[in-house]
């Protein structure tokens, strides 16, 4: 009893048992929160960042492609617009692929193909 | 006072060391901070291995950082890509710690340019795919032509997924580079903004806490970005080495 390091692991009374409570309920209440939300905010921004540079980079590889082709074969400026399109496409379905994957993540729900049985039913 | 936002990038040689083909190798600023954050990290890691049973601070701090890097392989891409763990790791804490040198005055950004950025991104890329054709063999490029389409399909796929591969490591560069330079440049602006209205005098004097707030806020947001970038590098890296493991998606 003389050593207040180590705390006491039976409370004395009612009184200790309910402060015990109360400061706990007060003590999550007051970090968790926080804590997540932060950690989120940094999560979204780098969602953010990589969707927008995979689509603008996408329709550039495929412009710059289509461009190359076009400089090698001579077909201007069809290799240009064929590359523009796929480029874009490339682009589309790298964000939607990332996207599905960000709300697996982020709703511990799998997506698409690999939906569970029970809700592909309904 | 330096006027021009971007001369904090420019590149200072600081002495020449040998030729290859007649281009000459110079030591540069740039290779002397990448040297510093170097021997940071080494300095860190040795500090904190200790090797106690019971970690105390600094040696959990040590573990923290494998334990972080390890859970983002085992989650992002499996336990079998383990064996990259060393390459995970020294490139999370090799742009870590070029992104928060920068951060501090006098000190060069390495990040801040395109062909240190791309080395890292290049270099990625080609782990992935030596480590995809040592593995599955020439097989390997069955990731560019997912199985199961109908044969006219595969006209317009296997174009799209090769843009979307050689998008990658462009992504990677392109990305860390855009976030150090932006985040620099503004910081430097502001920085410059309050200097004028300090050199004007008069009423511009109390005017210039304004600006001075504004690189508060931009120097906290950068914090925060040079480590997000790194973990974004980290975490891509694990992305792209599922493709070392499973080539049939």
């Amino acid at each position: 009893m003389t050593n207040r390091e180590t705390p006491d692991p039976r409370p004395k009374s009612e009184d200790l048992i309910a402060l015990r409570a109360r400061l706990d309920a007060a003590q999550t209440k007051h970090e968790e929160p926080t804590a997540k939300g932060r950690q989120n905010d940094g999560r979204i921004l780098g969602q953010a960042w990589r969707m927008s540079t995979e689509l603008v980079v996408s329709v550039m590889v495929g412009l710059g492609l289509g461009y190359g082709f076009d400089h090698l074969v001579g077909t201007t400026p069809w290799g240009l617009l064929v590359g523009l399109g796929l480029g874009f496409t490339a682009g589309i379905k790298t964000v939607l692929i990332s996207a599905d994957k960000m709300a697996q993540q982020n709703a511990g729900v799998p997506i698409g193909d690999d939906m569970p049985d029970d809700i592909e039913d309904e | 006072m330096a006027t021009d936002p971007m001369q904090q990038f420019e590149i200072k040689e600081k002495g020449d060391l040998f030729e290859i083909a007649g281009q000459t190798i110079s030591f540069s600023n740039s290779a002397l901070w990448m040297i510093v954050s170097g021997i940071l990290i080494v300095g860190f890691f040795a500090l904190t291995l200790r090797g106690k049973l019971i970690p105390g601070r600094l040696q959990s701090m040590g573990e923290l950082s494998y334990q972080f890097i390890a859970d983002m392989i085992r989650d992002t891409t499996g336990p079998e890509a383990m064996k990259f763990l060393p390459f995970v790791f020294t490139l999370f804490f090799f742009i870590l710690a070029a992104n928060l040198i920068g951060m501090n005055p006098y000190a060069f950004t390495t990040t801040s340019h395109l062909a240190v950025t791309v080395t890292l991104a290049v270099m990625t890329i080609g782990v992935v795919i030596v480590a995809g054709i040592w593995k599955n063999g020439l097989s390997w490029f069955k990731i560019f032509a997912p199985s199961g389409l109908p044969a006219i399909m595969y006209i317009i796929i296997v174009p799209i997924e090769v843009i979307s591969f050689i998008a990658r490591p462009i992504t990677l560069a392109v990305r860390l580079f855009a976030n150090m330079v932006a985040g620099h440049v503004m910081l430097k602006l502001f920085a410059i903004f309050a200097a004028f209205l300090v050199a004007k005098g008069g009423a511009f004097v109390g005017a210039a806490i304004l600006p001075i707030f504004g690189i508060m806020g931009i120097a906290a947001l950068e914090f925060l970005v040079a480590a997000l970038q790194a973990f974004v590098f980290a975490i891509l890296t694990c992305i792209y080495l599922n493709d070392v493991y499973h080539v049939h998606h």
